[in-house]
Order: structure tokens, then sequence, then C-alpha cells
């Protein structure tokens, strides 16, 4: 009994912090616009200045409704008079802190107090949107009214449904054949069917082939950046995900490269005019002579000592390429301008070409990721990342392949970088910055550390969705960061889990560091 | 003589590591010798001035500094979203400010004196203990939500957690508050661009009074660390987490009580320094912690990780080295994050234990 009323003020608590948080950050506003759009209601009311109430009612109920749904704890089954207790209380106190947050917000509104200057998202539309266009104890009554039932009613609903089916059980079941269906004979019989095989690369292929041609530069401008990120993603995921060596300043190789590539081919600020393909295998070796430089001296350094002085490796390479110290070597803060374009069959090449040319090289850069992962190096390299002392036990000598690891890594980024410039015909120092480096990264971990079809899923999730989802783009990189924390917290070993870290493995691993379970080993 | 050197055992890794320190410690002092001796180009008052803004920025580095030694002591891991409590700490304060400055002062009968004018040390106190505790606060939440979860762990996972927070955090404050920068609102006692004039040689230096403010009372918040940490009981479980988990938890010390405590400490000191940076240097916006978090990274590594008197040092000397290091070596001061970062790397390549750091065992490096 107390331990439900507990629960249901906890998951109250939190809800009502999220919720007023989202508030805050004028994220409400949107996620209604979202819903009205989904549900196809009007845009705007009679009046113009008013948005219809009903997509934000829906929302609130929407938020009660989840925290009714996780008061109720995972696998737990309670009574029906403890739901309803959970579910109550838990509704209760969101509704009366985010109504109070409300009234006391709407009542300075009304008396003409303006926040603007320190709360940019509580402006005259947005409160009046908040407050349903009405006074503020009504919208304040509403909010608890709407926190309370719903709450109580996505309680209630989970009850249900673990009573009535034994919903848990189930899902589990499905989770696992879903998980199977690879393991199947069917599946098995089908796959290794050498024309069935054969006839899925070349179906897969035309397919590649055409769709640049069929959707327009919009998608192929969104894609290009897409496979750009893959190229960028497979290099680090070298580094990170096999070696295990996280590095934080991977888009210092990328800025080399790309810069490498556009002064040597753009007339300004030296004019070399070089040969296009000439450039590009410039612009790769000079990204691996800069691993090769950072990393001789530091692949010492293990774990955070390592991520922290790569990404001061970064920034320098960043603050070296605007001061104006290198002003005259690489044109500042302007950036350099027309930079080379390849031409194919007398013209320039166009986005079509490029999407073309970058898919090639996303699958060629996959095939040599794979063939290395499977080679004895790549080997060596999981067991510098399983282990570094037992990896140099056993006979593998861990200084060389990091090192190795960190120039095959930059000459990803290399390659990446010189065709990023060709592409913008633009290179400036802002586009190295930290972000890009972390932007990786995330591509690399939620995709899976080591996992190569988790990388191109990381890259369509991270850098293809944000720009479908237009409406939401200042909100991405809060999402990033709560997802990575949430992801670690949760799922460590990434969306599409390489074969080395399924079935628990990383987790076993990772348990068997933890001073924790010394007692339980020994 | 040869036998000597082979039993010295030198791989390439070492040999190359220790040619690259010898040029770069010639490059220097040929540097050094030409900026001072042939150019001469700085007078004695520039210097001055050099020093005095390398000891406030050092103080405040100190103070960052001492946050990630005392987390790294105890978890061995980088928190690398304190730059970020350290941010949420400057806007704590200048909220503070702004709403001792908005009301007017009761019984004054002066509409035009404000709150903030009237009473400007106990607003300074209030500022400081607020924008203190709302970054303290924060440091015990990042622990609870984003750390503790993670405990055990794989020591690339929680660095990747506190990378996700320092995201998340900083995003947050820009949606929140907005991306525009924004100015302090100093009582008029310590108003920025106001102080002592001290004569050096034929021309004078002005002395701050928001600087001098902020070393003193970063001096004083060192001084009562250290206190606590060597003579209260807090203190003494604290250095015994720091030794050995379990056999603390063995003594009846209550660990995550002492981890979370950790964290509210060193959210504490980082809010004061938080709100120190926006009264001495004004303007600021939600990247505001993220360089001097990098920064005092490098201080508490510069003094050897781990270390509470070294953090303390490292601060003051990264701050020194940042203000006058471009002068001394003669280059723009465009540079000087370079410079900071290049003494990071160099630290860690020739003496990853610090300057006063005992040379950590495997396991903790």
């Amino acid at each position: 009994m107390i331990t439900s009323i507990k629960d249901g003020l906890r998951t109250g608590l939190t809800t009502a912090i999220i919720f007023t948080f989202l508030i805050l950050i004028g994220f409400t506003s949107v996620a209604a616009n979202i819903i009205g759009d989904v549900l196809g209601n009007p845009e705007a009311l009679n009046d113009e200045s008013q948005l219809p109430v009903e997509n934000l009612l829906i929302l609130i109920g929407l938020a009660g409704f989840i925290t009714g749904l996780v008061t109720i704890r995972k696998g737990s089954s309670p009574p029906w008079i403890d739901v309803l207790l959970r579910g109550l209380t838990g509704g209760i106190l969101a509704g009366l802190i985010v109504g109070i947050v409300i009234y006391i917000v709407g009542s300075f509104h009304m008396e003409g107090v303006d926040f603007r200057a320190y709360l940019p998202n509580l402006g005259t539309a947005q409160l009046g949107y908040l407050l349903f266009y009405s006074t503020p104890l009504a919208a304040s009554t509403t909010y608890l009214l709407y926190f309370t039932v719903f709450s109580l009613v996505g309680a209630l609903v989970r009850k249900t449904l673990t009573m009535l089916t034994g919903l848990s059980t189930q899902l589990k079941n499905l989770k696992s054949r879903v998980s199977n269906w690879s393991d199947t004979k069917v599946f098995k019989s089908f796959a290794s069917n050498q024309l069935f095989q054969a006839g899925l690369i070349i179906l897969v292929g035309v397919g590649l082939y055409f769709l640049p041609l069929v959707w327009g530069s919009y998608w192929n401008y969104i894609m290009g950046t897409v496979a750009i990120y893959i190229l960028l993603g497979l290099g680090l995921n070298i580094i990170v995900g096999f070696s295990g060596q996280l590095v934080l300043g991977y888009v210092a190789f990328f800025a080399t490269g790309a810069y490498t590539f556009a002064l040597l081919t753009a007339p300004e600020p030296h004019a070399v005019g070089l040969n296009l393909w000439v450039a590009v295998g410039l612009s790769t070796l000079v990204s691996i002579l800069t691993g090769l430089l950072l990393g001789l001296p530091i692949l010492r350094l293990r774990g955070d000592y390592l991520a922290i002085v790569t990404l001061g490796f970064g920034e320098i390479v960043r603050i070296l390429i605007r001061s104006d110290l290198l002003t005259p070597l690489t044109n500042g803060p302007k950036g350099v301008t027309n930079v080379g374009q390849p031409i194919w069959r007398g013209h320039i090449f166009t986005d079509i070409n490029y999407m073309h040319l970058l898919m090639l090289l996303v699958l060629a850069g996959l095939f040599i990721a794979k063939r290395l992962k499977d080679s004895r190096t790549g080997r060596a390299w999981i067991a510098i990342r399983e282990d570094q002392t037992v990896a140099q036990a056993t006979g593998v000598d861990t200084y060389k392949y990091k090192i190795l690891a960190l120039l095959l890594g930059a000459a990803f980024a290399g390659l990446s970088g010189a065709l990023f410039a060709s592409r913008n015909q633009f290179t400036g120092p802002e586009d190295f910055t930290l972000m890009v480096s972390v932007n990786v990264l995330c591509i690399v971990i939620i995709g899976g550390m080591g996992s190569l079809p988790g990388i191109v899923l990381g890259a369509f999730v991270l850098k293809g969705l944000p720009e479908l989802l237009r409406e939401l783009a200042d909100y991405r990189l809060l999402a990033f960061g709560a997802l990575l924390v949430v992801m670690m917290i949760v799922r460590p070993e990434g969306l599409w889990p390489g074969q080395n870290n399924k079935k628990g493995k990383m987790a076993a691993f990772t348990n068997s560091l933890g001073e924790d379970n010394l007692e339980e080993r020994a | 003589m040869i036998k000597k050197f082979q039993n010295l055992n030198i791989t390439w890794g070492t040999a190359l590591r220790y040619i690259a320190g010898i040029i770069v410690v010639i490059y220097l002092l040929w540097r050094i010798l030409q900026t001072t001796s042939i150019q001469g180009s700085y007078g004695p008052d520039t210097w001055m001035r050099f020093l005095i803004t390398g000891l406030v920025i050092g103080g405040i580095y100190s103070l960052i500094a001492i946050g990630y030694t005392l987390v790294y002591g105890i978890l061995f891991m980088i928190n690398f979203a304190h730059g970020e409590v350290m941010m949420l700490g400057t806007f704590a304060g200048y909220f503070v400010l702004e709403a001792f400055a908005a009301i007017s002062a009761p019984g004054s009968g002066n509409q035009n004196m404000s709150l903030l004018n009237t009473y400007p040390v106990a607003a300074l106190v209030i500022t400081f203990f607020v924008g203190a505790s709302v970054s303290a606060l924060i440091g015990y939440l990042l622990e609870k939500i984003a750390y503790r979860p993670l405990r055990g762990a794989q020591r690339l996972i929680p660095l990747i957690s506190a990378i996700g927070a320092s995201i998340f955090l900083q995003n947050a404050a820009q949606l929140l508050f907005g991306p525009q920068r924004r100015q302090y609102t100093n009582p008029d006692i310590l108003w920025r661009g106001t102080g002592w004039m001290i004569p050096v040689g034929d021309k004078s230096v002005m002395l701050t009074y928001t600087g001098t403010f902020s070393f003193i009372l970063s001096m004083l918040l060192m001084a009562g660390l250290l206190i606590l940490v060597k003579k209260t009981r807090l203190g003494k479980s604290m250095r015994a987490v720091a030794e050995n988990k379990q056999a603390a938890a063995l003594m009846g010390i209550d660990v995550d009580a002492v981890i979370s405590k950790t964290f509210i400490i060193s959210g504490f000191l980082a809010g004061a320094a938080g709100v120190m940076w926006g009264i001495h240097n004004g303007l600021f916006n939600h990247y505001v912690g993220f360089i001097p978090g990098i920064k005092a990274f490098t201080a508490a590594v510069l003094g050897g990780v781990g270390n509470i008197p070294g953090a303390m040092v490292g601060g003051m000397l990264l701050g020194l080295l940042e203000s006058l290091g471009p002068a001394i070596l003669g280059i723009d001061f465009q540079l000087k994050d370079v410079i900071a970062f290049t003494i990071l790397i160099l630290v860690l390549i020739f003496r990853p234990s610090g300057l006063l750091g005992e040379t950590l065992k495997e396991d903790k490096v």
C-alpha cells in the first residue's frame, strides 16, 4: 500500500519535472502541432492567431497515460486497489505540479510580466496556448483533471493487458522469434542458395543505381550526407569499435582531408590546380600522416586520457586552421571556395553522379571493413578491445595494431573529407567543430560498437531522420545527448550489435570487470 | 657503456618521444630568448597585466579542476559534463543578480536604488550561494541519473554517458534560456573595469575589483576544501573510498552516499567558479562551460589527476601559462587555447602522473 503510493508519487514527480521542462523548452507546442498534423486537425481556428486546443489536450492526455503505464513496475501485477492508488497518486501529483506551474506563470502573464528576456519559450503566443486561451485557474484545473484521469486509465489499461493476455510473456516470445528468424531453416536454405544471393545483389544494385535518378536533388543531398557519415562511421568504427580506442578528435582527420583536397584544387588561395583524383589520393595520404603524427606519441595512453588528448587535438586543428598564423595557407575563417569538381564524360559532376560515387565508396568501405574484421588483424583488434593486457600476453603487438587502426580510420576520414569539400564546393573551419566528432561517435555507439550494419542504421537514424523531421531540428542535439545516456544505461551494445557483442557477451564482459563481482568470481 | 644502454631497454616509441621532447624544449628556449631579449616589445606594465589575468583565471580553473580531480580520485572516470555544471551555475547566479537588480529597495525612498546596490554584500553572498547550490544539485542529479546505473561497467561506457550528459545539458540551457549572449549585472561596488591603479615603472596597471574578489574567494574556497578533506569525518571517508571502495564499505562507510557528496562538493565549487566567471568576465552564453571545462581538466592532469593540491597548482599554472605564454613565445593571442591543449598533450606524453601526482597503478590509469 505505502510502496504503491511512494511509487506513484515518484513517477508523478518525474513526469511533472519532464513535462515542465518540455514546456520551458517550447517542445509542447511543437509536439501538439505534430499531433495535429497526424490527426489531420485544422491548422488554426477561425481566428488565425489561435492554435487548436484539442491537440494540446491530446498531448497532456498522452503524458498522463504514459505516467499511468509506468507507475506499474515491469513484470509485476499488483492487486486492483494498488493499481488504482498508483495511477491516482501519480496522476494527481503530476497534474498538481504542472498545474501550479501553469497557474503561477499564467497569473504573472496576465499581469503583464514578460518572460521572454529570460525564458524565450514563454512568449505571449505560447503562453496563451498553454493556458487554452482561458484563465490560469481554469487551465491549471484542466491540467490536473487530464493528468489524473488519463494516468488512472493508463494504470488500468496496463493491469488489464497483463491480466487478460499475459502480454509480457507473449511479447517476449515474439521478440525471440523475431531475433531468431535469421536462424530458421527456411531462411538459411534461402540465404545459402547462390542463385538467390546473386539475384538479390543484382536487385539491390539496380535499385541503388536508379534511386538517385528518381528521387531528386533534395534527397540526393540528404542521402549524400548520410553516405559521408557512413564512411566516417566506418572509419571511426575501426578505431573505436574494433580496437577499442576512444578517439574524440576524429574531425581532425576529416578536416585535414577536406582542406588538403580544397587547397590543392581550388583557384584560391594557391591555384595548384592538381588533378582531382590525385588530390583525393593525396588528401587521404595527408590524413594518414596526421594520424601517424598523433598516434605515435599518444596511443600508449588508455581510455579516457586518450579521449581528452584527441579532443584537444581536434580543437587545435580547428583553431590553427582559422588562426591568423595559418591564414596565408588556409584562407583563415573565410574558408576555401570553388573547390574542384570532378568531371565525368565531359560534364561536371551532378548530384546524381556524386550519389553514385558515394554509394560505390560506401559499398567498398563496407567490404573493406568486413574483410578487415574477419582477418587476423581484425581479431587482434578485438582482442585488444576486450582486454589489452591479455592480448599483449598472447603475443599481439598492441601498439602496432592500435596505430594501424588509427591510420586506417584516418584514411576513411580523409577520403570522406575530400568528397565532402568537393560536394559542397566549399570548406571552412566551422565545418569541423567538435560536434562532427560527437556525431560520428554517436553513430558508431548507437548503431552498435564494431557492428557494420549498425553503422549504416546509426547514420540513417542520426543524420537522415533529423533531416526528415525538420520541425524537431532544434531538439536534435538535446535528443542525441539524452539518447547517449539512455543507450549506455539500457543497451550499451547498441541498436544492432555485432556478432561478438550479441547475446549478452558484452554485458557479461563488462560485469566481469566490475569490482562488485570480484567476490562472486572468487 | 653499450651494455648500459641496452639495459635501459629503449624502444622506438620512447626514443621518438624523447627526441621530440628535446626538439620542443630547444624550440621553446629559442622562442623565449628571442622575445625577451631581442624584441622586448612588452613593457613591465604589460607583463604585470598578464600576470594578474593569469592569477584570476587560474583561480577559476583551479576550482573547476578540483571537481575533476575529486571525481576521478573516487570513480576513475572523467566527469565530462563538469564544465556544463559550471555553466548552469553561471546562469543561476545571473538570474539571482537580475532579480536583485529588478527589485527596488524598500524604505530607501529612492526609486532608482535597487536592492542590489542597497545591500551589495548580501546580494553577492546569496548569488554565490544560489549559483553554487544549483550546480551542486545538478552534479548530484547527474551522478544519480547518468553515472550510478553504470557503476562497474566497462571504462568507456560511463565516459560516453558523460559526453551525452554534457551535450544534453548544453542544449537544454540553450533551449531554455535562448542562444544569445547575456551580461552579468554587477553591483556598483564590484563594477567591471574599476579597480586600484598600481604604478609599475612609469605606467600604471589596473587591479580590478572583480579580479581581486574572484581570486580571494577562490583561495578561501580551496582552503575550505582542504580543511574539509583533511579534518572532517566526511573528508576521511572520501579518502578511504578513493583508496579502496570495498575496504571502505567493510569499515561501515556508505560508499554511494560518499560518492554523492563528492559530486555535490565538486558541483558546489564549479558553481562558485561559474558565478566568478560571470562577475569577472561579464558576457556568457550556454557555451561558457565547455572551454573552461576542458582547460580545467588539463589543469587537473597537469597537477596530477586525483590529487587535490595538484589540481590547485595545475589550475594556477595553466592560468599563468595561458596568459603569459603567447607573449613569451611571441605568438598570436588567438592561439592561447592551442597552448593549453599542447600542454595537455605534452604532459600526458612525458609525465602522465602530472607534476604532483604519484605514479598511478596500471588499473587506475
